[in-house]
């Protein structure tokens, strides 16, 4: 009895010496960012934790922590703890599901400031942003459309939600372009945002259907992967996918958060956002702003594997005439990349696959049309969760 | 002359003995563990001030510990007494799932009046977790499939229930074509303790479990004849006790414990049905461990399900602090748990060292650790 006693005795001692140990203060800036998934996954996390290294890099006055693979149900413990035990100034979400667990620790610190990713609520102290892709998904379109020899492109999304429906409809009405008859096979997953297992599985199975060239929506490289094991052209997605097939990632979409990041953390650090201005602070950035990137890799919009076959590949364009598809994405990125916003892919007339006339003549969706889009285009094949009739 | 070890076994080891040898195991996988973070470059002595804060260091770190105490002991009480049956219910993840899922209509879909719904989630729910459970009572009692596997197969599909159910007829109609439900109406909210996140009235059915779990073991005939099962089936049959009955029991209740857990999360935690990962943290699963360690006491399983929820929590704490790559995580715990495990040995057999001289006849345990 009295060796247990001293035993107990010795880990309480143990314990509460550790708790005496110093405590550090910091006097700039610090944001913690936290993450969904985990920051290996080539895909969402790790684009976003990308951005976060640059920034901190970036900014001397700017100081950084990251919390991954977090729960959705848990985000409100772990801003707890970014806040109270890291003493962080802002709290970067993000993933949708962070939403309310995001707003309601807002309204609890209305001190901090709250960046969250991909949603739509807002307040004095909690701003949104998004960097979009579909001006990069048309864009691999046109470059889809000329590649394919079967005239049928898959698909593998992860869930479909209005932001994959936007992207695969950029992709097939880029994809229709250059070759009319073209068809977008598409697969969801409804799994996991990362699925490596199931994306092999739809891979595979498009494949079998006759795709020859693939994009996707998940976060890891199986897609690219899959298709170079069959020497099928594909399109990387959110980060630099080149080296996982070089010889066969044509392009792909590329983000860059920390330009959005690099803007609202030095108008915090200049006083411009404080915690009771940001209700309205939503950013929505595009090519424009330089937010997003078309590429197999950084600085290389097409992978030169392929360059003879577009530049070769001659289409009748409506607007810009006899144009290789090689120097029509080049002029379109230029005219989406336009600081006068000069084209948009979702410029009517736009009719959807049941005949429904989506977009009228002239008129160019607005980003609240955008962003809740549900309409499947002409020329995409297979379920549609959530079609409207 | 030689030295060697001698193993010789303990019958019944004492609590404190228990109490002992398992801090110790603890203490030691903290130790191996601080050599995985010097490895990481971070100070072992570091780590262990931040778990040590993160898990117990303020009133907000214990209200987070308990937060993941309260599902694991609500489950792990059930399992207790499942164990003690030896019915071997790996299945409380997919009842707990099914708790959440029937909360879930509960709430959103029930004609119930708003002060009815939480009552009624908690009570079908039960029944959901109950009934799913009892369904792998009957496969074994009728068609002699093993517990083990249908239990552990239908987490499977409970997990893809979930999944169908908010992709396809229950996804919300607020939330943007995302895979969850619509929030449940405030009513059906659990009140938490303060500004806390511990939902009150699960954290008093976590005690409550426990003492009912406890009593049934102690102090019922019922609670001797599970454990004339758990001992010995053909005993049991020869002194009359109706092992099928018992095994079906056991099986009702320990899932319906689970059900309770799992209404207990999607209303006290996420107000809403969203991705089964999401909604339990492997809370079924670790609550086997939990009542396992407990050596299937419904009481100790309150203290073990603290140390575990101390263990989620510390380790939050882990990953905010330090941004280290969360499969870490994975191995603390498999340092724990092996710890724990290997000590079982110690608890069991006592091993001294003494002098043998040559030529003595070794007996089996010197044979085995010679």
């Amino acid at each position: 009895m009295k060796r247990f006693a001293v035993g107990v005795l010795l880990v309480f001692l143990l314990c509460f010496g550790f708790v005496a140990l110093g405590n550090t203060q910091e006097t700039k800036i610090k944001a913690g960012f936290i993450y969904v998934g985990p920051i290996g996954d080539f895909g969402w996390s790790y684009a976003h934790d990308q951005a976060r290294r640059i920034v901190d890099d970036t900014y001397p006055w700017l100081e950084t922590v990251y919390v991954e693979a977090v729960p959705e149900g848990e985000v409100e413990g772990v801003i707890d703890r970014l806040i109270n035990q890291e003493g962080v100034d802002i709290v970067v979400t993000t993933s949708f599901g962070f939403m309310d667990g995001t707003f309601s620790a807002a309204q609890r610190y209305p001190d901090k400031i709250f960046f969250h990713c991909s949603g739509f609520k807002r307040a004095p102290n909690m701003a949104t942003y998004m960097a979009d892709f579909h001006q990069v998904y048309y864009l691999n379109g046109v470059i889809a459309g000329a590649l394919t020899k079967t005239g049928k492109l898959g698909y593998v999304g992860a869930f479909p939600i209005p932001e994959l429906k936007r992207h695969i409809n950029a992709f097939a009405l880029g994809a229709r372009r250059v070759n009319p008859n073209a068809e977008v096979l598409v697969r969801w997953l409804q799994t996991s945002w990362y699925d490596p297992a199931g994306a092999k599985e739809a891979a595979e199975s498009l494949i079998a259907e006759g795709v020859d060239v693939l994009a996707f929506t998940e976060d890891s490289p199986t897609v690219v992967q899959v298709a170079a094991e069959h020497g099928l052209p594909s399109f990387g997605h959110y980060s630099p996918m080149y080296k996982f097939a070089p010889n066969f990632v044509a392009s792909g979409q590329l983000v860059h958060w920390e330009a959005i990041y690099f803007d609202f953390f030095a108008k915090v650090y200049a006083g411009l956002y404080t915690p009771k201005n940001l209700g309205n602070v939503d950013y929505w950035w595009l090519l424009r702003e330089g937010a997003v990137e078309l590429g197999a890799d950084f600085g290389m919009p097409i992978n030169p594997v392929f360059e003879d076959q577009l530049k070769s590949t001659i289409v009748n364009d409506p607007v810009y005439g006899e144009i290789s598809v090689y120097d029509l994405v080049f002029a379109l990125l230029k005219a989406m990349a336009d600081p006068e916003y000069a084209f948009s892919p979702f410029t009517g007339p736009i009719r959807d696959r049941k005949g429904h006339l989506r977009v009228p003549e002239g008129v160019r969706l607005t980003m609240d049309e955008l962003i809740t889009m549900e309409w499947a285009a002409e020329g995409i094949v297979g379920a549609w969760p959530g079609e409207p009739e | 002359m030689r030295l060697r070890f001698q193993v010789t076994r303990r019958l019944e080891p004492s609590a404190s003995m228990v109490f002992f040898v398992s801090v110790l195991s603890l203490l030691l996988a903290f130790l191996v563990s601080g050599l995985l973070f010097a490895f990481l470059g971070i100070s072992p002595l570091e780590a262990y001030r931040v778990f040590w804060r993160g898990a117990f260091g303020s009133l907000y770190a214990l209200s987070e510990t308990v937060k993941r105490m309260i599902p694991l002991a609500i489950i792990g009480a059930g399992l207790a007494v499942s164990f003690q049956a030896s019915v071997w219910n790996i299945g409380a993840e997919g009842q707990m799932l099914i708790g959440a899922i029937v909360g879930t209509w509960v709430a959103l879909f029930s004609p119930l009046p708003p002060s009815l719904l939480l009552p009624a989630m908690f009570i079908l729910g039960f029944l959901g977790g109950a009934l799913w459970g009892a369904f792998a009572a009957w496969c074994r009692n009728r068609l002699a499939i093993n517990e083990i596997i249908t239990t552990l197969m239908l987490n499977y599909v409970a997990a893809n229930l979930v999944l169908y159910l908010i992709l396809g007829p229950w996804k919300g109609k607020t939330v943007r074509g995302f895979a969850y439900t619509d929030p449940f109406p405030q009513e059906a909210w659990l009140a938490t303790i303060g500004t806390t996140r511990v939902p009150l009235m699960t954290f008093l059915f976590a005690f409550l479990a426990a003492l009912f779990c406890y009593f049934l073991l102690t102090k019922t005939t019922f609670g001797f004849e599970l454990r004339v099962v758990g001992r010995g089936e053909k005993a049991a049959h020869l002194a009359g006790i109706p092992a099928q009955r018992v095994v079906a029991l056991v099986l009702f209740l320990s899932g319906g414990l689970a059900g309770i857990a799992g209404v207990g999360e999607v209303s006290g935690i996420h107000h809403m049905l969203r991705h089964p990962a999401h909604i339990s943290l492997g809370y079924g699963f670790t609550a086997i461990i939990v009542a396992w360690i407990a050596r299937a006491n419904p009481l100790g399983v309150l203290a073990s399900a603290f140390l575990f929820g101390a263990l989620m929590s510390g380790q939050d704490a882990l990953k905010v602090a330090f941004g280290i790559p969360f499969q870490v995580m994975y191995i603390l715990n498999g340092l724990v748990l092996l710890f724990l495990i290997a000590s079982e040995q110690l608890l069991y057999y006592r091993v001294t060292l003494r002098v043998a001289p040559w030529g003595e006849k070794e007996d089996e345990y010197d044979r085995v650790l010679d």
